[in-house]
């Protein structure tokens, strides 16, 4: 294969069986295959899943191809069929990010089909030219530093910055982790005392940091109030970057989504979902930030067919019904929250930086949002990163509940009897847990009954951040759930879309599932069904 | 109502309650909104003996743009009922074109086959912490779906009115029964309009 010189970095994935010998054929013939296509041998196109066909975007590619075998001609049986529900699933998030459906594609070939096969590369290479550069400036993966950065160093500034040695050893920490509690072999205090003595890359502290859920009881609990959620934060700063796909759940996919969209150049198409029935008002100084739930539900619908983006459309319902009309950024970016959590510092800022700079361009005087997770980040960690909104940011429960204390305003009988699961951004790290009771207070339901642990002590949905996945999450999500049973209440409701994917996660369980089944909804879906003018 | 139109017609209003909740202070602060604020003609009596301290109470008042020649309420525009026994006195004076307005928990216009407003004032002022302060909750949801007074010339009066040291918790009680009204207004209107839910 020549060397590719030219501007266009086209990446073709091709399955080692059929279009691997159609393309040897190409290849032996001398054919004219485009020039810029760099080609990666895999052993099946069903194993490129979609974190590995995104994150060649993120790295860069104007355009990238899948080449697999022909349907029934797969040598594993599926492998297909995989790679089509790959494909469709990364062209709808392809068109949410902006870059556009058009510069994925999936070929398929048998292996006498050689003449198409250089036709499908010729009609690819065409395109992308056409369509031009891909909006997505590369970053370096791996930063090359030109010395060793000082770690010692910088730890000590993390244990003083942290405050860490205000620790007692007291070890209530450990007791309420809800790690801990699922049987994991975990303890913060034992961290904390791992950093402090020196052991802060050590392979098992470096693995327990990625572990740890972020969900800030320990910090609830800590008569010395170390903030431990923020400790572990800047220690996952400190890892090193070969190492960086170690712990990052669904093959790192939304880390690399986050990323993505730190592009200055993207312009992403994030509502073009949303339909009529909803009323936008661009010229408004009010602005409805949204987050990712429409990326979830493309990512998950074939998994978990959770519905979160619903979450938002009932948001702007319910605004819409108060004759709230708010302006949504048609080209919102991520918030960062999931990037600061998972320790990429540099890319938050990035985001942080091109989403003030938006919301500072459109003269928006009020941010309004539904989930904890941007709320949290808008309040609190864009302006202890130097960020400022220069604009109100309210979560919509406080609008919501000034409307409805004004009056006239009555519920319909909800015939359910409901729990609530708190998430852990607005309950805990911004103490807001009676936010949300108030309004599930004024339903008119069956009964509404907290679980053992509840509010500020809430137990996590199981994971933060995309990361540190494992088998104690799913435990700590079943016992969760059997909580939520446990209350005879036939409702749980939420505050989150993650609560909502990761509960579901733990649901699909085909063995447990009867113990731990029950109906979820988020809040905002019970209050557009039942709320309405008395 | 128009704005426009409120402001510039004669007003003959009659509130009535029981003695001590405040209803002679509903009628005086009005009285001084209208004449003090909007710059009109007010005049307000009150019923003064021994129902005062008990039993029901009334105060009439008359805002108007002419000088106003006699006191007393013989045709009310509108009648604002804060006990039951208000209502019951004063039920017979009631015209087909007099508005309604009573205290939702504590009146049930036995008789009426009307549309009338109606708010939970005493039931929102406990909510408030202060039960006193059902009068003033009363006078915000008049204000807002009478508009019989400015708004701003019924903050002035109230905070001129009321004891030293009580102005903010009263102006947001008045408040509470601002947006109470202008909120039963709106949902009047879309429920009208074929809107009662969120999702029709």
């Amino acid at each position: 294969m020549k060397k590719n010189t030219a501007a266009m970095k086209l990446i073709v994935f091709i399955c080692n069986w059929g279009p691997h010998t159609a393309m040897h054929t190409l290849q032996e013939q001398g054919a004219d295959i485009p020039n810029e296509i760099g080609l990666i041998r895999v052993p099946c196109a069903g194993r490129i899943n979609r974190a590995l066909l995104l994150r060649a975007f993120e790295m860069g590619a104007d355009g990238v191809a899948l080449l697999g075998c022909s349907a029934g001609a797969c040598r594993y049986g599926s492998g297909t069929e995989t790679a089509v529900g790959n494909i469709d699933d990364m062209q709808e998030i392809l068109d949410l990010l902006g870059i556009g459906r058009q510069r994925l594609r999936l070929g398929m070939s048998l292996p006498d089909e050689a003449p198409q096969l250089l036709q499908f590369l010729k009609t690819f290479s065409d395109d992308i030219r056409a369509l031009g550069k891909s909006p997505v400036e590369p970053q370096a993966m791996k930063a090359v530093q030109a010395q060793a950065p000082d770690t010692a160093a910088l730890v000590r500034a993390i244990i003083a910055g942290r405050d860490v040695f205000a620790c007692q050893d007291c070890g209530k920490c450990t007791s309420a982790c809800p790690l801990a509690l699922t049987g994991k072999n975990y303890s913060p205090r034992a961290i904390a005392n791992a950093v402090i003595t020196g052991g802060a890359t050590s392979e098992t502290v470096q693995k327990d940091v990625r572990a740890c859920l972020t969900c800030g009881l320990c910090h609830e609990r800590c008569p010395s109030d170390v903030n431990f959620p923020e400790f572990i934060r800047d220690l996952r700063g400190l890892e090193r970057p070969d190492s960086e796909t170690r712990s990052e759940a669904h093959e790192g996919f939304f880390q690399s989504l986050m990323r993505t969209m730190a592009s200055p150049g993207l312009t992403t198409r994030k509502w073009q979902w949303l339909g009529n029935d909803v009323a936008i008002d661009p010229a408004s100084k009010t602005l409805f930030w949204g987050g990712c739930a429409a990326y979830f539900d493309y990512f998950f619908r074939n998994f978990l067919a959770v519905k979160t983006r619903d979450i938002l459309v009932d948001s702007l319902k319910l605004l819409n019904f108060f004759d709230i009309k708010p302006a949504v950024l048609e080209d919102e970016r991520c918030c960062g929250h999931d990037l600061l959590w998972a320790g990429d510092e540099k890319n938050f800022l990035r985001l942080a930086r091109l989403n003030a700079q938006a919301i500072k361009e459109h003269g928006i005087e009020e941010i309004i949002c539904a989930c904890p997770e941007c709320y949290r980040t808008f309040v609190h960690d864009y302006p202890a990163h130097g960020i400022e909104l220069a604009c109100k940011v309210t979560h919509l429960y406080d609008i919501l509940e000034r409307e409805i204390d004004k009056g006239a305003v009555g519920f319909k009988k909800l015939e359910h009897a409901v729990t609530f699961q708190d998430p852990c951004r607005l309950s805990r790290l911004e103490g807001k847990a009676d936010l949300p009771r108030k309004l599930i207070s004024r339903l008119k339901t069956q009964g509404f009954k907290e679980m053992q642990d509840f509010g500020a002590a809430a137990l996590c949905c199981g994971n933060c951040a995309w990361t540190g996945c494992d088998a104690y999450s799913k435990k700590l999500q079943v016992l969760r759930l059997k909580q939520a049973r446990a209350t005879g209440s036939d409702l749980l409701i939420t505050s989150c879309p993650k609560c909502q994917i990761h509960l579901t996660c733990a649901m699909e369980d085909p063995i447990q599932s009867g113990d731990i089944k029950i109906e979820m909804i988020d809040l905002t879906g019970v209050l557009v069904k039942t709320l309405r003018w008395e | 109502m128009t704005k426009a139109a409120a402001i510039t017609t004669k007003k003959e209003i009659l509130v009535t309650g029981f003695g001590g909740q405040g209803v002679v202070l509903i009628g005086s602060i009005l009285g001084q909104a209208a004449a003090l604020g909007d710059h009109r003609e007010s005049t307000q009596v009150q019923s003064y003996g021994p129902e005062s301290r008990g039993g029901y109470c009334c105060s009439q008042i008359i805002i108007d743009d002419r000088q106003i020649q006699y006191p007393y309420v013989r045709r009310p525009d509108i009648l604002v009922c804060m006990s039951q026994t208000g209502y019951d006195k004063y039920a017979y004076m009631l015209l087909d074109t007099t508005l309604l307005i009573t205290d939702q928990d504590l009146v049930k216009p036995i008789g009426f086959d009307r549309d009338y407003l109606s708010i939970p004032a005493t039931r929102l002022a406990e909510e408030m912490g202060r039960k006193m302060i059902a009068n003033i909750v009363m006078l915000g949801f008049f204000s807002s779906v009478t508009l019989a007074v400015s708004r701003k010339s019924v903050e002035e009066a109230v905070k001129d009115s009321v004891p030293k040291g009580t102005e903010e918790m009263n102006l947001n009680a008045f408040k509470k029964g601002w947006d109470y009204g202008a909120a039963m207004l709106k949902g009047r209107e879309k429920k009208a309009a074929g809107h009662a839910g969120v999702a029709s």
